[in-house]
């Protein structure tokens, strides 16, 4: 499942969550009790709530923290990966190397001419599958290997001037 | 009672200055997303334009009004400067003329972030002058906001002895008990004072940096030093807005539920813990800049979490307290205060999902992040302050709530939840944020989002309509009381 897929539905359950609190003591409100007795009936319940969240976000900073993207890959032996030179410039990409075969590991060596870009890989879809910044004088790097044949979009992701939007340019992968 | 009076003329003129932008800003948001659904064709320059103005505006007047709740309720406690408060304002307005005058007429479109070197590099698409129009308009308004929380910082400090007494360190520590724990707007507006002066250091740095730059190139700076300093801005300065406003639902909600709602030894470490964590997270913005120390981003992603629970454990979960089986009574100062809280913690979710340093590898700059931080800001913040005029407006006047601004209160909430889930669609859809256009897949959501933004325009009007209208009544009030006062000798 997408990454995207799967951020949306969390947040969205969450959401919905968030929302239904909030009618449900909305709904409520319009009974009147003694304050005494919910606040410390409340308290008591926001001690579990409160360990309960904590537990839940410690768990998912482990697990979400396991595999960054900053790492470079273990490349097996005669597997090097392909190192691409990508530098951004208003208002174009010039790409060092632009096809590629699927299951070859490729490093994009990220950097800018002018101004801060961003460079976003876009599948068929147009759902982007990985992206970091285009600075200049440093380099960022992507760690990718393209499981699917097919033509893949770069797009530009962070605003670079009047000709932004049209920062794009192509990379084919093959079988 | 002069100085209440002449202290709340100033509040007002915040709160109004503030709405007023707002409703204008919402204009160019409406015509940014018509454009980017295929609607109308404006021209890409004048769509980065908008977008520059939008952010710009949005950020400094909701920072405005915010800062007028503030200054409303911790002058209650603590004696601050309407001098100050006046050159804050008079500075702002300067700074905004500058920058409008730096955006349309010399079509200076940099985003509200000015990333170095971006000011000075399309300077032939925008000239030197646009550029130093719209860095000075920053730091002269910068600079009246540096000036309005030094003088909260003086004024807290003066009654409490420390900043660190402001936060009830002494009370945390166990050295005093909680019931003499400081009021609520004064914790608040401690932390505020901390992170904004922070935060506008940073700001004036690197807005300093860009103004050598754009006059003379031969000077640079280091780029990721520039961008770190940016978003130390940024973040802290629009996130400051939230907490400053905030203290309005802590002022009004209790009243209206005739329930306390104190601080106590887990609300000042919840807002300790907002104090540190609002000034070390911006480094979630940098999560695509592999360059950056790993471990900073790892702190990114661990403590922008971290800073989910003060709210969504102490100030949500104690307003909801405050109201569950209260009886409150539901007007539009107790309705809108209330929707705030919603607004804030739904926004929480969207913005915790982005700052995983696995999902912000494909969302990253993609439309899901305006999609959160309108919830934040839009539903969140500005909604806090909305509320506080009405409040301010039932206890100051008699005017009354027609059944236009309970059709506008309902017309808001749908419209900014259709706004910024249209958003979250997007970048659902990797839509990239900030594209003057886009490709038909994308047009969809924008349209709707477009529709939604026409509904909150109106409906915000109909708040600032209210407000207004309460001025002038008010006038008229202090106008016959001085006229009774008057007749009395005779
Ligand atoms: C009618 C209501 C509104 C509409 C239709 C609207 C629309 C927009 C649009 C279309 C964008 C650009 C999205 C993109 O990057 O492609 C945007 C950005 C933004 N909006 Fe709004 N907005 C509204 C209300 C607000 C409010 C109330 C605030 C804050 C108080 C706000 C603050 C911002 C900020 C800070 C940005 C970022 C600008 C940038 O990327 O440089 N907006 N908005
Ligand atoms: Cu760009």
């Amino acid at each position: 499942m997408l990454v995207q897929t799967i951020a949306w539905i969390t947040s969205l359950f969450f959401m919905i969550l968030v929302v239904a609190v909030f009618a449900v003591v909305a709904w409520k409100s319009r009974e009147r009790k003694d304050y005494a007795p919910i606040k410390k009936k409340w308290y008591k319940a926001r001690t579990f709530y409160g360990a309960a969240l904590i537990a839940l976000m410690l768990v998912l900073t482990i697990y979400t923290l396991r595999e960054l993207p900053y790492n470079q890959p273990v490349y097996g032996a005669g597997n090097e990966p392909t190192v691409v030179d990508v530098q951004a410039v208003q208002f174009g990409w010039n790409i060092s190397e632009n096809e590629f075969k699927v299951g070859e590991p490729v490093e994009f060596h990220v950097t800018s001419k002018d101004v801060n870009h961003g460079f976003g890989i876009y599948d068929e879809e147009m759902n982007m599958i990985a992206q970091t910044q285009a600075m200049p004088d440093y380099t960022n790097k992507v760690f990718i290997t393209f499981d699917e044949p097919g033509t893949y979009e770069i797009l530009c992701l962070e605003y670079c001037g009047l000709a932004h939007h049209l920062m794009t340019a192509d990379i084919t992968v093959t079988e | 009672m002069e100085t209440v009076k002449s202290r709340n003329n100033l509040v007002v003129s915040y709160l109004t200055v503030g709405g007023v932008i707002i409703i204008a800003m919402m204009v160019f948001g409406v015509l940014m997303l018509l454009t980017q659904g295929g609607v109308i064709d404006l021209a890409p320059a004048a769509f980065y334009q908008f977008l520059t103005i939008h952010g710009t505006g949005m950020v400094g007047a909701a920072a405005l009004a915010a800062a007028g709740v503030m200054a409303y309720f911790l002058s209650q406690y603590v004696q601050l400067s309407q001098k100050v408060m006046r050159v804050n304002l008079a500075l702002f307005l300067t700074g905004v003329v500058m920058v409008i005058i730096g955006v349309f007429s010399f079509k200076y479109a940099s985003a509200w972030t000015f990333l170095y070197p971006l000011p000075q590099l399309s300077a032939n698409a925008w000239g030197t002058i646009g550029a130093l129009l719209y860095l000075f308009g920053m730091l002269i308004l910068g600079a009246g906001f540096l000036l309005f929380y030094l003088d909260s910082g003086r004024a807290i400090m003066k009654k409490y002895g420390s900043l660190a007494k402001g936060l009830g360190w002494d009370v945390i520590a166990g050295k005093k008990s909680e019931d003499d724990a400081p009021p609520k707007a004064v914790i608040a507006s401690t932390m505020v004072t901390i992170v904004n002066v922070t935060a506008l250091t940073a700001g004036s740095a690197v807005l300093i940096m860009n103004v050598i730059n754009v006059i003379n190139p031969a000077f640079t700076v280091d780029p990721l030093l520039a961008k770190n300093l940016t978003y130390a801005f940024g973040h802290i300065f629009a996130n400051s807005i939230i907490y400053m406003a905030v203290i309005a639902v802590y002022e009004i909600l209790p009243r209206y539920a005739n329930r306390p709602w104190k601080a106590n030894r887990v609300f000042l470490i919840a807002w300790t813990m907002s104090t540190v964590f609002t000034l070390l997270i911006y480094t979630h913005h940098l999560l695509m800049d592999s360059v950056m120390p790993t471990w900073t981003l790892i702190l990114g992603q661990a403590l922008s979490y971290a800073n989910g629970l003060p709210v969504l454990v102490v100030t949500a979960y104690g307003a909801l307290m405050v109201v569950y089986k209260s009886g409150i009574k539901w007007d539009m100062a107790s309705s809108l205060l209330y929707l705030s809280m919603f607004g804030w913690v739904v926004g929480v979710v969207p913005a915790i999902v982005d700052a995983t340093i696995v999902v912000n590898h494909v969302m990253h700059n993609t439309k899901w992040v305006p999609g959160h931080f309108h919830m934040y800001m839009a539903l969140g913040a500005c909604t806090m302050f909305f509320g506080f005029m009405y409040y301010l407006a039932k206890e100051d006047s008699d005017i009354k709530e027609n059944a236009m601004n309970r059709i506008a209160f309902v017309a808001f909430a749908l419209a900014i939840v259709s706004l910024s889930g249209s958003f979250l669609v997007s970048g659902a859809l990797s839509t990239p944020r900030r594209w003057a256009t886009h490709i038909p897949e994308w047009m969809g959501p924008a349209v709707f989002g477009a529709v939604a933004g026409v509904f909150a325009m109106l409906a915000v009007t109909v708040f600032v309509i209210h407000f207004i209208r309460y001025i002038n009544k008010r006038r008229h009030n202090v106008h016959l009381e001085k006229t009774s006062h008057d007749e009395k000798p005779a």
